[in-house]
């Protein structure tokens, strides 16, 4: 029961947190809303019994990619509201095209509460050690070949940021 | 497989090259390398091998795609060497080129949504990166950094999409996906949305309109040998994904995506080529061709049956030459006028026989004109799609065809009945050989179409 109330809260929070990235003025503030966020879903992830993946979660996303958000927005400072004024014709075509899109999603609900799951749910498919079987075994070739595109992403990154030598 | 581990070693082996000095013979190492994974990719012509917990599977159509691939990256090569002599990111060069073909063979061979998703990023990425290669040049800047917020914006679409038929079906797996909503009626509906979703995500990838607006700035801002690798090659390879994804495992449900992809298709034919007609550039007139080419392709996509698959590989394959030829010349005219206006080939005919037959051989094929490769391939897409009963979208094909003759036509004619510049332009000889080999390829294979089409 208490788990129950804990996602309902889990999920108001990281709804609201989100809507703030959003809405805030201030680029900093969306960010930080987005570290909250973050931490709201590692909490989805230890309701699921899934402790490993919350961990990386607020370590990967809440820590290092964060940390490079502030980064890149005090490096480029940003931190005022020097956003370009748009037209109101294409404010207007974004929210015909966005409001769009939440229809369908929430048009998509409609019916999902029936999904019958084909596997049941496995209280211990979080934990470390199924995670190693499962990346280890059956995704064992995504897993590698993920090597390539970190591989390749670290590449370009020194070769855009290298001088030529001359 | 072997293709796999073929190219990833030798993208390893080009980044070693810096460390052991041995950057001179890199050129040829990676072509002889390149000719040693076609042999080694179709020794397992007709052996049905499933690797890797079914993530991967080389069978006939894999292998005929990834095929096709290795060949035109080594036209590529021949045609892109003069990118290879920089010394500072030469080898970073090499290992980006050699990582974003590993990317292009697993969107042929995947059978898993998590390798759709790790193809396409990585071919995505290098190009990104290789697109904004002219660190020095404002619009190649420009066109690497639209190119990767749109990409990525469309790399969120298709994975939403991926996790949604994930929620609905329970797996990652295309068979299990496939028979998971083959029981009628208990689709639920997120499996649509999701499935509309990776739409939207693929259709960016082959610059599908209405999802085409960063084609043109992006192929006008490239390198122009990087113009020619996303036009032939990452072209080749996501329509290779799409026909997996949708004829394959999405077709028991394909009147729910029949009539999208219809108008995506009429849209994307009409638009490309009509607006293709008003560029005065030839790079960016040949990025509008490149949108209308992915409408034809869209077609043979739609008619779903026997033909399609070998339909889209040989569109594929005459396309993707005729783009090698017409790429390879345009560079070689803007560099040494200057210049990439239409203006800058008057009087071609007369200064450079050589490039100007090559350039109307290609152009022919583009549009479609027998004997070359281009009207066989229309030809069995229009087939094709005339027997799924779309007979109202071979209508605007065949018109947007005449449009098309149209812009291919004024480079003809400029070519030929043009005063301009009569000095003559150098090329070189390897340059010279790789558009023969091509004019030849082009009308060899618009007289033996059989060759490939009976392939698969």
């Amino acid at each position: 029961m208490i788990t129950t109330y804990l996602f309902y809260f889990l999920s108001f929070l990281a709804i609201m947190f989100g809507l703030m990235v959003v809405l805030s003025k201030n680029p900093i503030h969306s960010v930080l809303y987005l570290v909250l966020c973050f931490f709201t879903i590692a909490g989805h992830y230890v309701l699921l019994n899934a402790q490993f993946l919350a961990v990386v979660h607020v370590i990967v996303y809440s820590g290092a990619i964060m940390v490079l958000f502030l980064f890149v927005i005090m490096l480029l400072n940003l931190n005022k509201e020097t956003e370009p004024h748009k037209s109101l014709w294409l404010k207007a075509s974004a929210a015909v095209a966005s409001g769009s899109l939440l229809v369908v999603m929430v048009a998509s609900l409609k019916g999902a509460s029936t999904i019958q799951s084909t596997n049941t749910f496995n209280p211990s498919i979080g934990l470390i050690e199924n995670l190693g079987t499962t990346l280890f075994k059956d995704f064992l070739l995504p897993f590698e070949v993920s090597s390539v595109l970190l591989l390749a992403a670290m590449v370009g990154a020194v070769m855009l940021g290298k001088k030529s030598i001359k | 497989m072997k293709a796999l581990v073929l190219l990833s070693s030798l993208g390893v082996i080009s980044l070693l090259a810096e460390l052991f000095s041995f950057k001179k013979l890199l050129y040829p190492i990676v072509l002889l390398g390149l000719i040693a994974t076609f042999i080694f990719n179709i020794q397992d012509w007709n052996v049905a091998n499933n690797t890797f917990y079914n993530m991967l599977q080389f069978d006939n159509y894999a292998i005929a795609f990834s095929s096709v691939i290795i060949l035109v990256a080594f036209l590529w090569f021949l045609m892109a060497e003069g990118f290879f002599k920089e010394e500072t990111n030469m080898t970073d060069h090499y290992s980006l080129v050699l990582f974003a073909l590993v990317g292009a063979v697993i969107l042929v061979s995947y059978t898993n949504m998590t390798m759709l998703f790790l193809g396409i990023e990585i071919l995505s990425i290098p190009m990104y990166i290789l697109v904004g290669s002219s660190k020095n040049d404002l619009s190649s800047n420009e066109a690497s950094f639209k190119y990767l917020i749109m990409g990525a914006f469309a790399t969120g679409f298709l994975l939403f999409g991926i996790a949604l038929i994930y929620g609905a079906t329970g797996s990652f797996d295309l068979a299990t996906i496939k028979t998971g909503i083959s029981v009628q009626g208990a689709t639920p509906t997120i499996f649509y949305v999701g499935m509309l979703m990776m739409l939207v995500g693929l259709s960016f990838k082959v610059s599908a309109v209405p999802f085409h607006f960063w084609a043109p700035d992006v192929y006008e801002g490239a390198p122009t040998v990087i113009t020619a690798f996303m036009a032939t090659i990452v072209k080749l390879a996501a329509f290779a994904a799409f026909l997996r994804l949708f004829d394959v495992t999405f077709f028991r449900v394909s009147a729910s995506w029949m009539n999208i992809v219809w108008v995506l298709a009429a849209l994307t034919m009409l638009v490309g080529n009509i607006t293709a007609v008003f560029q005065t550039r030839t790079k960016r007139m040949l990025a509008y061709s490149s949108v209308a080419h992915a409408g034809y392709m869209l077609m043979a996509l739609l008619a779903m049956n026997m033909y399609s698959n070998s339909a889209i590989l040989f569109y594929g394959l005459a396309y993707s030459i005729g783009s090698i030829a017409t790429f390879t010349i345009v560079s070689i005219v803007a560099e040494a006028r200057g210049d990439d206006g239409i203006h800058a080939f008057n009087g071609l005919g007369k200064s450079n026989p050589l490039l100007a037959v090559v350039m109307s051989i290609a152009l022919l094929s583009l549009a479609g004109i027998p004997p070359t490769a281009g009207f066989f391939a229309k030809y069995v897409i229009f087939t094709s799609s005339f027997l799924a009963g779309n007979v109202f979208l071979v209508g605007a094909a065949i018109l947007a065809s005449l449009i098309g003759v149209y812009y291919y036509f004024r480079l003809i004619i400029a070519m030929y009945f043009k005063e301009g510049n009569s000095e003559k332009i150098n090329v070189e000889m390897n340059h010279k050989l790789l558009l023969i080999v091509v004019a030849i390829a082009i009308i060899a294979l618009g007289i033996f179409p059989d060759f490939v089409i009976r392939l698969i």
